[in-house]
């Protein structure tokens, strides 16, 4: 189609028109990662510059090995925040997957009156920064504020939210009667995992983390569920109504017809969720910083404060790249299951 | 397309664009940072403020120097000073003149970022000598303290009257303090709270007998049973509910409990008196010595330095801001300011003669313990924190076992 | 961490918005494909939906409220839609009206903001646009090398460039300037995904009857596929500029004085500063507030954008 005369002619053009995107990205993303690799293998105090030999050492695999196999004060730290990342992943993906498909199935109600205002407001969190709405939640969530008083009004003494370190888990088993959480003994507190007993790496999310949870879950639902709500449209209409002659149920309906046709769609939102619980940093920047009693540090965080706040860059971009693993890890699992789950589900789009 | 072409183009893109970055790293090579002399000098000051009192303290003393000198300063407030340091300090960044704290100051020397200014200040043999002790690094006074401060009992007199108590019943014991706490915790008031940070509750362990280390600092004592007699002490009241920390009453810090009036009593430095003049003026307190333990009299001073970092380029005007910011007439301004006493022994008299009822936040001799200044520790030192935020119900044993094994990983690894 | 950055971005040309007015014949498709529920259900579920709503609302809501009450106020009455005794103080220290008190520096961060949100944008369109075209459209050796790289590029997570990016930084000699803000932002990998799936779906004759008119290759881009462009171009344009508004961990690694602060990171210090700042909710709401309204006015006018925008992420292959 195409005359190779034309073709010539458009190969400088080409790279003229590229070039300042190759440039950034190159300089400020694809650089950077070799600098940071070199640096994970350093023993550095960011007081001089590693790259014009100054005083840094190379130490190999030093920084790895203290993070993932050496007993220690760092290993313990990042176990911990392994945990605590870990338990976000596990309640917000699934919480925020299921709100946002909720709320897609309202908006797309035909018979709803208002539907384009409640779309509006379920997506409006998600495009404010959070570091505005962490503010706002910081202010609800005190020990003497507003969702306490609205929870005394049924009677309940809500805890001091953001300075309650105690694992949800225990305090559910320890209000049931089931456990004992301030005096834990036994198997799970003799033994453990990386310098973590049991008794800790099962507690569960910390009070303060689940709020956090909760306000990743209702910052991001709104996303999900216009990106839910795309595919709902997207439902060929003769479908529902092929179904609905044949005599299903609401119930039916969603489960034959409506959920298979999102099944793509929701192995995306699952992916998105995924890799971004594994990046939260700005609201443990402003809602704890790792306080109370570090549930609320996460490897992002961790690697940030190793680097700037304790001089120990290797650590940092240690930390960094371990985290890449993970994030890396978790994308290939997506890419496996969406070619497994769905090979005949050509969406033209 | 051919494949092959492509792969190369693209490997010789990636080598070009690392050696573009290679060979523009634009600093660190020539070694000293070039000196700007003469004329009109521009120096930024970092300061990890107490509060508004503070700021506002040294932003007028900055001010006065610019007057007298004609060099202009510009006063930034840290959020975070230790991560705002490390960063400007990695980005070849740092302000000219900055606080540095004690824990921190081992970690900066001996990465080569201070500047050496000691012998340049006038009278240094006037600060108090164990001050000068903690900035010292290989023999050099490497930057003079900004002040001092150790931490007394601030009792809020109204709430005392309240619950019936006379200036008899101040505390002198463990044990009195205990039973006043008690008497005073009624309602939405807590008897006393504090921050649950070490730099408040070492006090105890000091009072016990015991320390985080030896005086040499470098053996760790941190499992001594008298650290757990301390920390039992305050467990304790903890449980009882006649102590709490500040974060369980909806305060950023114990001052600001104290002035709303939802601590009968805490323990605080000279700081909290700027703070309470600025935010809460209106509140009467005593500030009383810390209660003996079963060792005697112990509290914990409190010192940060004046940093000139050794990349500035305005070394010399620097060092002169320093000089002047320390001068005694300046440093009892501050003191009037926002309370911190004076660093210079001549000026500390003056000031506490000037400001009865303050003299437990000038406290000095036996029982004074400053903090733990080895390089490397303040990781330490923050987890121990953390694991104190949770003493209520925590194993008192099991968290100075942690202190112990932590910092002796670090001693080892510092010496 | 909200994840609105698009993943794999919307390949179709502008199709018109779903939400707005539907053309008539719609109107049959408007009637559900199961007959209504019963009144009581109905009832219910409207309740459910309004309680859900609220959820949504109220701490904007109560955010506002407490923005203009005194500091005890604020702590007395968490919940009080309505302040005891209304007072802008809050609002007057961050725009330097009230005297006592150390001021906020809300201008300089609103200022700062603005800045960076600008710049930043204005490159995002320009450059996204031209790499996405020449992707798209040009035949040049590399490209399709280039393509799979963008992807691989894509597929970084952000939080893992923090402590890279400030070597990088610091290195030129860029770290604590505006250079050092912007323009490592100026190019976004998925921008640049999103302007090459549109080009590809807008047909080629436009551009074959131009280029037989004897225009050269940048006068079709710019007089030619640009105007084409507007829909992309509009979504982008909203895509960066909250993008950039939002940005936090960029400008925390690159900066480090106070005169760089933007409302993020000034509003994150102000509010994370721990000792002597004191819990001071009003102020810190206020400030909140402030900076979430640019935004939301944005969002308001052009929210069919950002749903597409949102969907950008939406669509796989």
């Amino acid at each position: 189609m195409h005359k190779p005369a034309l073709r010539g002619r458009q190969g400088p053009w080409g790279w003229l028109f590229v070039s300042p995107s190759v440039l950034v990205l190159g300089l400020f993303l694809a650089l950077p990662i070799v600098m940071a690799l070199w640096v994970s293998l350093l023993d550095w105090n960011g007081q001089s510059n590693p790259f014009t030999g100054g005083q840094a050492t190379f130490v190999g695999l030093d920084n790895y090995r203290g993070l993932l196999t050496e007993d220690g004060l760092d290993r313990t730290l990042f176990a911990t925040s392994l945990r605590n990342n870990a338990y976000y992943v596990l309640l917000f993906v699934p919480l925020s997957t299921g709100l946002g498909l909720t709320l897609a199935m309202i908006v797309n109600q035909r018979m709803l009156r208002g539907r384009s205002l409640l779309r509006t407001t379920f997506y409006f969190p998600s495009v404010t920064s959070t570091i505005a709405v962490s503010t706002i939640f910081l202010f609800l969530f005190q020990g003497s504020g507003a969702v306490n008083s609205l929870l005394s009004w049924i009677g309940v003494k809500g805890p001091n939210w953001f300075a309650d370190p105690r694992g949800i888990v225990w305090v559910t088993l320890g209000n049931l009667g089931l456990a004992d959480p301030n005096h834990p003994s036994g198997f799970l507190t003799d033994h453990g995992f990386m310098g973590l007993s049991w008794f800790e790496w099962l507690s569960g999310p910390s009070v303060a983390m689940s709020t956090m949870i909760l306000l990743a879950t209702w910052t991001t639902s709104g996303t999900f569920m216009l990106i839910f709500l795309a595919a709902l449209q997207d439902i060929p209409r003769e479908l529902e109504e092929a179904a609905a002659l044949d005599g299903v149920n609401r119930r039916q309906l969603l489960r034959h017809v409506t959920l298979p046709a999102l099944r793509p769609v929701l192995f995306l939102v699952l992916t998105l969720a995924l890799i971004g619980s594994w990046q939260v940093f700005d609201m443990v920047y402003v809602m704890g910083q790792g306080a109370p009693g570090n549930t609320t540090l996460t490897p992002a965080f961790m690697s940030y404060q190793s680097a700037f706040k304790n001089a120990d860059y290797g650590q940092g971009a240690a930390i960094a790249f371990i985290l890449f693993a993970i994030v890396l890890a978790c994308t290939g699992a997506q890419r496996w299951l969406l070619r497994e789950r769905n090979p005949r589900q050509g969406r033209r789009r | 397309m051919a494949p092959r072409r492509t792969t190369l183009l693209a490997l010789t893109t990636g080598i070009t664009l690392l050696a573009t970055a290679g060979c523009s790293s634009s600093f660190g090579d020539g070694g000293d940072t070039e000196q700007k002399t003469g004329g009109k000098q521009e120096l930024t000051v970092l300061i990890g403020t107490s509060g508004e009192a503070e700021t506002a303290a040294v932003r007028a003393a900055a001010s006065a120097y610019e007057e007298e000198s004609g060099n202009t300063v510009d006063v930034q407030v840290a959020s975070d000073l230790n991560q705002q340091l490390g960063q400007a300090f990695a980005g070849n960044n740092p302000p000219d003149v900055f606080y540095v704290e004690t824990h921190q100051f081992a970690n900066y020397a001996s990465g080569g970022s201070l500047y050496p200014y000691g012998e340049h200040i006038t009278d240094v043999e006037d600060f108090s000598a164990t001050l000068r002790q903690s900035f010292t690094y290989d023999d050099q006074l490497v930057c003079v303290p900004k002040d001092t401060s150790s931490l007394g009992l601030v009792i809020n007199d109204d709430l005392w009257e309240q619950a019936g108590l006379t200036p008899d019943d101040y505390p002198a014991t463990w044990d009195d303090l205990r039973r006043v706490a008690g008497e005073l915790t009624d309602g939405s008031v807590t008897g006393l709270v504090t921050s649950s940070e070490y730099q408040r509750l070492g006090a105890f362990m000091r009072q016990a007998g015991g320390w985080i280390t030896d005086p040499a600092q470098t053996t760790m004592t941190a499992d001594s049973p008298e650290n757990l007699q301390a920390l039992e002490f305050v467990q304790g009241m903890l449980q009882e509910g006649t102590w709490k920390f500040a974060t369980e009453v909806d305060a950023g810090w114990a001052g600001e409990a104290f002035g709303k009036g939802t601590a009968a009593m805490t323990i605080e430095g000279s700081w909290l008196a700027g703070a309470l003049e600025t935010d809460f003026p209106g509140i009467d307190y005593t500030v009383l010595p810390l209660p003996e333990g079963p060792a005697g009299p112990g509290t914990l001073a409190f010192t940060n330095c004046w940093g000139v970092a050794q990349q500035s380029a305005h070394r010399d005007a620097a060092v002169e801001l320093v000089d002047f910011l320390t001068r005694p007439d300046q440093q009892i301004a501050m003191g009037n300011a926002f309370g911190a006493v004076p660093s210079r022994e001549s000026a500390a008299a003056d000031y506490l003669a000037e400001h009865p009822g303050t003299e437990a936040w000038g406290a000095s001799g036996d029982g004074v313990q400053g903090p733990v200044t080895v390089g490397g520790f303040d990781r330490v030192v923050g987890q121990f924190n953390t694991d104190l935020e949770s003493l209520r119900t925590a194993d008192p044993a099991r968290i100075l076992a942690d202190l112990q094994s932590y910092g002796e990983a670090a001693l080892g690894a510092g010496n | 961490m909200t994840p609105t950055t698009p993943v794999e971005p919307d390949t179709r040309a502008p199709r018109p918005p779903r939400t707005t007015r539907r053309p008539r014949r719609a109107r049959a498709a408007e009637r559900p494909v199961l007959g209504r529920t019963r009144l009581p259900w109905r009832i219910a579920g409207y309740t459910l939906i309004i309680a859900l709503a609220s959820l949504y609302v109220l701490p904007f809501v109560i955010q506002l409220a407490t923005s203009f009450k005194t500091d005890p106020d604020a702590a007395a009455n968490p919940l009080a839609l309505w302040p005891g005794t209304p007072t802008a103080a809050a609002y007057q220290r961050l725009f330097g009206i009230a005297e006592s008190h150390e001021t906020v520096p809300f201008l300089r961060w609103l200022g700062n903001s603005a800045l960076v949100t600008v710049l930043v944008t204005a490159g995002r369109v320009l450059f996204d646009s031209m790499a996405g075209y020449a992707l798209a459209r040009l035949r040049f050796p590399g490209r399709r090398l280039l393509f799979v790289l963008l992807l691989a590029v894509m597929a970084v997570p952000g939080v893992v460039l923090l402590i890279p990016k400030f070597l990088v930084l610091s290195t030129f000699g860029m770290f604590d300037t505006y250079a050092g803000m912007v323009i490592p932002l100026l190019v976004d990998a998925a921008g640049i995904f999103i302007m090459k799936q549109f080009f590809e779906s807008v047909p080629r004759e436009v551009e074959e009857a131009a280029r037989i008119d004897g225009a050269g290759v940048f006068r079709i881009y710019w007089s030619v596929v640009l105007p084409m462009a507007r829909p992309a171009l509009i979504t982008l344009t909203i895509l960066s500029f909250q993008g950039s508004w939002n940005e936090f961990t960029h400008f925390l690694v690159s900066t480090q004085s106070a005169e760089y602060e933007t409302l993020t990171t000034g509003l994150a210090r102000f509010v994370a500063g721990g000792l002597g700042s004191g819990t001071q909710y009003p102020l810190k709401l206020a400030a909140a507030a402030l900076s979430t309204i640019p935004v939301a006015i944005l969002f308001f006018c052009f929210q069919r954008y950002f749903i597409r925008g949102a969907n950008a992420g939406s669509v796989k292959e």
